[in-house]
């Protein structure tokens, strides 16, 4: 409070105020017939909108008071994760705590880079205090504690406390990361999050394999570190660790990198293969559901489509007319049918297009593919708008330095391209967010069917109670979007995008 | 598979050889310099072409795989892939079609063409419409105006149309106060019972023909065509004389007098019917189900929600000079609106107003979810029948990419004209 305070001390003294013009705050009068009788009309539809709205307040306070909320609270468990087996609900409370320290650890580090890199260029940090996050996020903190006060007992209380206390402490241990560890952290936080993907799903399996891949790229950064700290391999090397490097006579660099690949290869299979013999013996996907299927589906359909959505956009702009047909083709058909009709080829068609002597996959597995080919198809448009973006004259640079097609793609275009579609890409993943309420049609347990399927128990059947159950889905779609949309707007300001 | 790649790579190499010795053959015929031309794995030409033929080996080999798997397993369970099935009788029967459920599925998928295309028409000019109200509120001058429509955009861009579709449907339609039961005796009749709101239909009086209807059509075309006479008429007597126009006044005036002269003249050719509900038994009048209204009305509120950001853009997008002259000038807000800003306004949104367009007609296909009788939901409800699904699935896509493709012709050409020649 008191920095505050002498703040704006300092900025009302650090300005000449007399050549000014006097404002004055306006009195509550005042404000009212500036913003709300301003003139007769206004007036007018001043009192009806009053009306309108305390009708809706009325209205809504009766069926607040009215309804029976029973269902929700028997339920709560099948909002958030479905059918999720309810003896093992440890592994969704211990997944979702690692998940928070990832995210916890990983914005701290962000943070602390940002923050690095504004210091050294001499703008002004921004601020990420505690009470900065709450304002930020305060739509899904309400609705969430919203959610768990239906619980009607404690302990569902303390385990989401919790989580907000692990992030806001591994957010407090990323910032304090040097900078040297910096990399590191972030590696950390992907394994943390592969990690609590493991302790659901069990260790067999695409996890096990991610995890051993995470940990072998990750082997190889700190040996290639430490090749260069201790001068393994050539001199020229140093300080390049992580960026692209000159090709070497083999025997200068066969010191350091070929050691580290080695290390690598070994620590990746072996995790891998630790982990598939151990088995943590958790439930696949296909036993998802409910909100967490919902941001599951959503978050592979974005990571998954953004490469082939890069491929797809760069094919479209290419000057070969079979790649570039072929991109354009796919794209505008996927473009160009509702998500349901790709789903319900997924559901009908997808199965008899696997070998006739392989074991047909889920209904969310290929789903999946479905919606990953879907999304990658809109990032493919979005990617071309910022690849168009990028001035002609950073290509014909690169060009005149001499550097390969493939070279100036991704060192020179792709970065600056990637950069510009931040907020769009947001967008995108806000709009695959509310499409996968569409798995409800090829009925697939997610975040909307479980209304559907709390209203079919035997308990709560014929008694209308979608009247209390939609609402409820309603808000939960509604708080992660509305953060997301608000956070896509922040980014964009950071970023100046669409500042001309 | 381990074939197709050894066959694609031989294929590869034959297609580079003959392209190499083919370009050699023409170089000596025509005693071409080659002498400044780059080693072939270095050429563009060269390599450009062997990416091409990879790409496209690729697809193929894919695709014949994907494909022979596909008949692998058609074959195992015993489909036939021809559209013999079109013919067979569909078994659905629509609420209010004459269509019996043993027609033939080809006049089911019709009708739910029609039923498409029915909640497109109403619902894009309605979505546009409160859109730009919404959009204009989110800019009004009234605090409380401005916040509530505020609410609205940022509620229902937020949540997937789905959800309004089957909120709309299952917590509000069914539970519409007036008539608990289906049966239409506790509907709502206002104006003397020409007009009927119940919970399963909502019903409006039509025109039914009777003799000389076939010429009263024909003269009422003649009348719109006087009427669009009077109109230029009157914007040349605008732009030559100065005297108001009134330009839609008297066109509305044509036809209106033109048509109630002709109406007497022919003897009276059309009588309006009324709707009439004997024992659950709806007849006469024109009458829209309730999951149509349903489905129209949750998506004219979601899509609307998204016109409303695109016109508040735009609006804010027209230069500030313009409506600092036009106050200058003394229009009324109603004026500055109409004359100066939204015609403006809408040659900015109209491309992205393509857009959402093109996700109406798409997300039209939500109408599945609570069974109105539109495409998806006939072709959902055939394959419950076990109809053929490869077939089905190809035909539900080959439909809305029609209407995707005629959408964006349409809004190309309108967006062609509505842009300044020369800009």
């Amino acid at each position: 409070m008191s920095v505050a305070d002498s703040n704006s001390v300092v900025h009302d003294e650090a300005q000449d105020t007399s050549d000014l013009p006097p404002t004055h705050r306006l009195s509550a009068g005042e404000w009212a017939r500036k913003n709300l009788f301003n003139n007769w009309y206004n007036s007018l539809v001043t009192v009806v909108v009053v009306c309108g709205i305390a009708f809706a307040v009325l209205q809504t306070l009766g069926w607040l008071f009215s309804s029976d909320f029973l269902i929700i609270r028997r339920n709560l468990a099948l909002f958030m994760i479905g059918q999720f087996p309810r003896d093992e609900l440890w592994r969704t409370w211990v997944s979702g705590y690692l998940l928070m320290g990832a995210f916890g650890i990983g914005s701290g580090v962000l943070w602390r880079s940002a923050q690095a890199d504004a210091e050294e260029k001499g703008l002004p940090t921004e601020s990420h205090s505690w009470p900065d996050l709450l304002r930020r996020f305060w739509a899904i903190i309400a609705v969430l504690i919203f959610f768990v006060s239906f619980a009607r007992t404690v302990p569902p209380f303390v385990a989401l406390a919790g989580t907000f206390v692990v992030f806001f402490v591994s957010r407090e241990l990323g910032r304090r990361f040097s900078a040297a560890v910096r990399t590191r952290g972030l590696f950390f936080a992907g394994l943390l999050g592969l990690l609590s993907l493991l302790v659901l799903a069990g260790s067999g399996g695409l996890v096990a394999l991610t995890v051993g891949g995470l940990a072998g790229v990750w082997t190889l950064s700190e040996a290639r570190r430490y090749a260069d700290e201790r001068g393994v391999g050539s001199p020229e090397m140093r300080g390049r660790s992580r960026r692209w490097r000159p090709p070497y006579p083999f025997k200068r660099r066969v010191g350091g990198a070929l050691a580290s690949r080695v290390a690598a290869v070994v620590v990746g299979v072996g995790v891998w293969f630790g982990l598939r013999t151990i088995d943590l013996g958790g439930y696949g996907w296909e036993d998802w559901g409910g909100l967490h299927l919902t941001l599951f589906v959503t978050v592979i359909g974005i990571s998954a489509g953004l490469p082939v959505g890069i491929l797809l956009a760069l094919g479209r702009q290419s000057d070969l007319p079979v790649i570039k047909g072929a991109s354009v083709i796919f794209i505008e058909f996927v473009r160009g049918v509702p998500l349901i009709s790709l789903l319900m080829f997924s559901w009908l068609m997808l199965p008899l297009l696997f070998p006739i002597d392989l074991d047909i996959p889920g209904p969310l597995t290929r789903a999946m593919i479905v919606i990953t080919a879907f999304s990658a198809a809109y990032i493919a448009e979005i990617v071309r708008g910022g690849l168009q973006a990028v001035p002609r004259g950073q290509i014909e640079a690169a060009q005149a330095s001499g550097m390969s097609a493939g070279k100036i793609q991704r060192l020179i275009v792709l970065p600056q391209a990637l950069r510009a579609v931040i907020p769009a890409m947001v967008g995108q993943f806000i709009s695959l967010f509310k499409d996968t309420s569409l798995l409800t049609i090829i009925g697939l347990l997610e975040f909307l069917q479980t209304s559907a399927v709390a209203n079919a128990q035997t308990e709560f059947l014929g008694q209308g109670l979608v009247t209390v159950t939609y609402p409820f889905v309603a808000l939960g779609y509604w708080a992660f979007a509305y953060t997301m949309s608000k956070e896509s707007r922040r980014v964009e300001e950071r970023l100046g995008v669409g500042v001309r | 598979m381990l074939g197709r790649l050894l066959l694609l790579v031989t294929a590869l190499v034959l297609v580079t050889a003959v392209f190499l010795v083919g370009r050699y053959v023409i170089d000596k015929v025509t005693r071409r310099d080659t002498s400044d031309r780059p080693p072939p794995w270095r050429d563009l030409n060269v390599l450009s072409l062997a990416a091409q033929v990879v790409t496209l080996g690729l697809i193929v080999t894919v695709g014949a795989w994907l494909w022979s798997n596909f008949r692998d397993r058609t074959d195992a369970i015993g489909l036939e892939l021809t559209f013999d099935f079109l013919d067979q009788p569909s078994g659905i029967s629509i609420a209010d079609n004459p269509l019996s459920s043993n027609a033939g599925i080809r006049d089911a998928l019709q009708q739910g063409v029609k039923n498409t295309f029915l909640i497109i028409l109403l619902g894009i000019p309605l979505s546009v419409l409160f859109g730009t109200l919404v959009g204009i509120a989110r800019l009004s001058a009234n605090w409380l105006v401005r916040k509530l429509a505020t609410a609205y955009v940022e509620f229902f861009r937020n949540i997937p149309p789905l959800l309004v579709i089957v909120f709309l449907w299952g917590a509000v339609f069914l539970n519409f106060p007036i008539g608990a039961s289906p049966t239409a005796e506790a509907a709502w009749r206002p104006f003397g019972g020409w007009m009927i709101f119940s919970n399963s239909r909502f019903a409006f009086p039509s025109i039914i023909g009777l003799d000389n209807f076939g010429i009263y059509q024909l003269l009422i075309v003649a009348s719109l065509v006087a009427a669009v006479g009077v109109w230029v008429w009157r914007t040349w007597v605008f732009n030559n004389k100065g005297t108001p126009h009134r330009r839609a006044l008297w066109s509305l005036a044509t036809v209106v007098v033109l048509g109630v002269a002709f109406f007497f003249a022919l003897g009276g050719p059309f009588e309006f019917s009324k709707t009439t509900v004997e024992n659950r038994v709806w007849s006469g009048g024109f009458r829209m189900q309730m999951p149509y209204v349903a489905v129209m009305m949750a998506l004219v509120i979601y899509t609307a929600s998204h016109i409303a950001e695109i016109v508040r853009g735009s609006i804010l997008a027209v230069h500030k000079g313009q409506v600092e002259a036009s106050h200058a000038l003394a229009l009324s807000g109603l004026q500055r609106y109409r004359f100066v800003i939204l015609p403006q306004a809408f040659r900015i949104a109209f491309p992205p107003l393509i857009n959402q367009f093109l996700n109406y007609t798409k997300n039209s296909s939500l109408a599945v979810a609570i069974g109105f009788a539109e495409t998806t939901s006939i072709i959902s409800n055939l394959f419950g029948q076990s109809q053929p699904a490869p077939q089905l699935l190809l035909i539900l896509m080959v439909i809305y990419l029609i209407f995707s493709l005629i959408l964006s012709v349409i809004g190309n050409l309108v967006n062609r004209r509505l842009q300044l020649k020369g800009a």
